[in-house]
């Protein structure tokens, strides 16, 4: 009688012992709502934190978030056809362009940047470098540079709209082939027509010297300049704030950050290489910076995709943003 | 036999016959191969079309290899499987020196190569953290099977594009091409 109780006993432990174990290898989130936020690369840092405080506001709600390339966010909604709540993207134009009329009605800009060059204290020549004389010091024989492959990366073809626009506002024709199109083989043609210049990029986008690095993502330049394998990278300026590094203002007919130069950036078109996207154009054409965010038409969450789209716009989402050095739009 | 005793035993008979049957039915749904409706379009000095099966019957190559997003996110390194680009290439007249590879897929993706990362001419990084290394032989492979397994419909099901060799190393994530139905010499 004893053993027997012994057994039953044992077995009712057994059970519970299954039981417990099963409750605890549960997802403790599995019975949140699950949204998922697809977002622009230069957006990690800020939407972390957008992410955190949004989650304190919403304990039933768990944000899903995945940085991609901007085009590829948007193609996850619209060729891959995953469900995605939210997308928001570092090129605004890319929402009307690749998801009107089917994937999105309406968009809102929430944020602006700017492009610099980026460096350390170790960097060659980091106490000579000034808002004048950048592009002589990255010509420097004995300085190494990186940028983004613009094939894959919006800061890519940004720092070729930079270097062009630069030979216009120095009046120095040579700044951008001395600088970069020297360094690449096959070469980046340059054609002007009726003042606009078009920058050709080669299919195969490869540099044949060891002076300039190109990466996919402008995210994997940061670890380079942390090692001392460049001196100098030509980034967003949020990037470059929210890492510590130092950085070159460039002058405002420049940079793509004010919207009162666009006349100026429009007369640089960056021409891809190759159609890498079926949906979307390979031309690109020189405007200011900025950043778009909106809830696609097939979003499965709706509403509190709405809510997201809302908290980042309200004042304490633009505060999080700005305390994250990611330059928003003034509303006021 | 105490009658508690006996009760344990049986119960422990059905949880090990209940085990083996579960066991038995896996082996053989991996025995038998999914049959996947696919074909691949080379085009060289000639146009072939390839199915899932020949493409799979084709002499394969096995490596380790793995790649990472624009924003950093890593993905493996996996063991995989495939096909080598180059041996495809050669169905349809080979590729030369002063040729471009252009590889596309139905969701309109495209990714173009020259001869020489056809090759295995590309840069590595570490996987831990994902700084540049150096590598032995690099293949570029046209993968069906990732460790052990094909391909699933996020990972590219069926064939995708990796750059693999014995090391565990990393490659830019833009060239695993996912869902490849077109190869084109140009």
């Amino acid at each position: 009688m004893k053993k027997r109780s012994i057994i039953q006993l044992a077995l009712i432990l057994l059970v519970c012992v299954l039981l417990v174990s099963i409750a605890l290898t549960q997802d403790k989130d599995q019975d949140k709502e699950k949204i998922r936020v697809f977002y622009a690369g230069s957006l990690i840092v800020p939407f972390e934190e957008i992410e955190r405080e949004f989650e304190k506001l919403h304990p039933d709600v768990d944000l899903q978030m995945e940085g991609h390339g901007s085009i590829q966010v948007i193609r996850h909604v619209t060729e891959i056809h995953e469900g995605v709540d939210v997308i928001a993207v570092a090129d605004s134009s890319l929402i009307p362009d690749m998801m009107y009329p089917d994937y999105a009605e309406s968009y809102i800009e929430f944020a602006t940047n700017e492009m610099v060059i980026a460096y350390t204290d170790d960097s060659r020549y980091a106490d000579e470098i000034t808002e004048e004389n950048w592009y002589e010091i990255l010509k420097r024989p004995d300085v190494k540079f990186g940028f983004s492959n613009p094939m894959l990366d919006s800061c890519g073809y940004r720092t070729l709209m930079v270097a062009q626009l630069a030979e216009i506002y120095y009046e120095n024709q040579t700044i951008f082939e001395d600088m970069i199109g020297c360094n690449f083989n096959p070469p980046i043609l340059v054609n002007e027509k009726n003042g606009t210049y078009i920058i050709v990029v080669p299919a195969i986008f490869e540099p044949d010297t060891k002076k300039v690095i190109v990466r996919g993502g402008s995210v994997q330049l940061l670890s380079l300049l942390e090692y001392g394998e460049i001196d100098y990278a030509f980034l967003y300026k949020s990037v470059a704030e929210q890492h510590g590094l130092r950085s070159v203002d460039l002058p405002s007919e420049i940079d793509l950050g004010s919207p009162e130069y666009e006349d100026t950036y429009e007369k640089v078109v960056v021409q891809l290489g190759f159609q890498r996207f079926s949906s979307a154009d390979i031309d690109r054409i020189g405007k200011s910076i900025l950043y778009g965010i909106t809830a696609p038409s097939n979003a499965p969450n709706k509403d509190i995709a709405t809510e997201f789209v809302e908290f980042v716009m309200s004042e304490e989402g633009q505060s999080i943003l700005h305390e994250m050095n990611q330059p928003t739009l003034d509303y006021t | 036999m105490n009658r508690g005793v006996k009760v344990l035993i049986i119960l422990l008979a059905v949880a090990t016959i209940t085990l083996g049957i579960i066991a038995l039915s896996d082996t053989y749904r991996i025995g038998q191969r999914e049959e996947i409706d696919w074909n691949l379009t080379l085009l060289g000095d000639e146009e072939k079309v390839l199915t899932y099966d020949e493409i799979v019957a084709m002499p394969s190559y096995e490596g380790h290899g793995g790649f990472f997003t624009t924003v950093g996110m890593k993905n493996g390194p996996f063991r995989c499987e495939g096909v080598p680009i180059e041996d495809l290439c050669n169905l349809v007249g080979g590729i030369g020196p002063s040729d471009t590879l252009w590889v596309s897929a139905p969701d309109g993706y495209m990714m173009v190569f020259d001869y020489d990362q056809v090759m295995g001419d590309f840069t590595t990084f570490d996987p831990d953290d994902l700084r540049e290394v150096s590598h032995g032989e690099l293949s570029m492979i046209l993968m069906y099977e990732q460790d052990g397994e094909i391909l699933s419909d996020d990972d590219g099901k069926p064939i995708k594009i990796a750059i693999v060799s014995e090391d565990e190393l990393m490659t830019e994530g833009s060239y695993w091409v996912k869902w490849v139905n077109r190869i084109e010499i140009r």
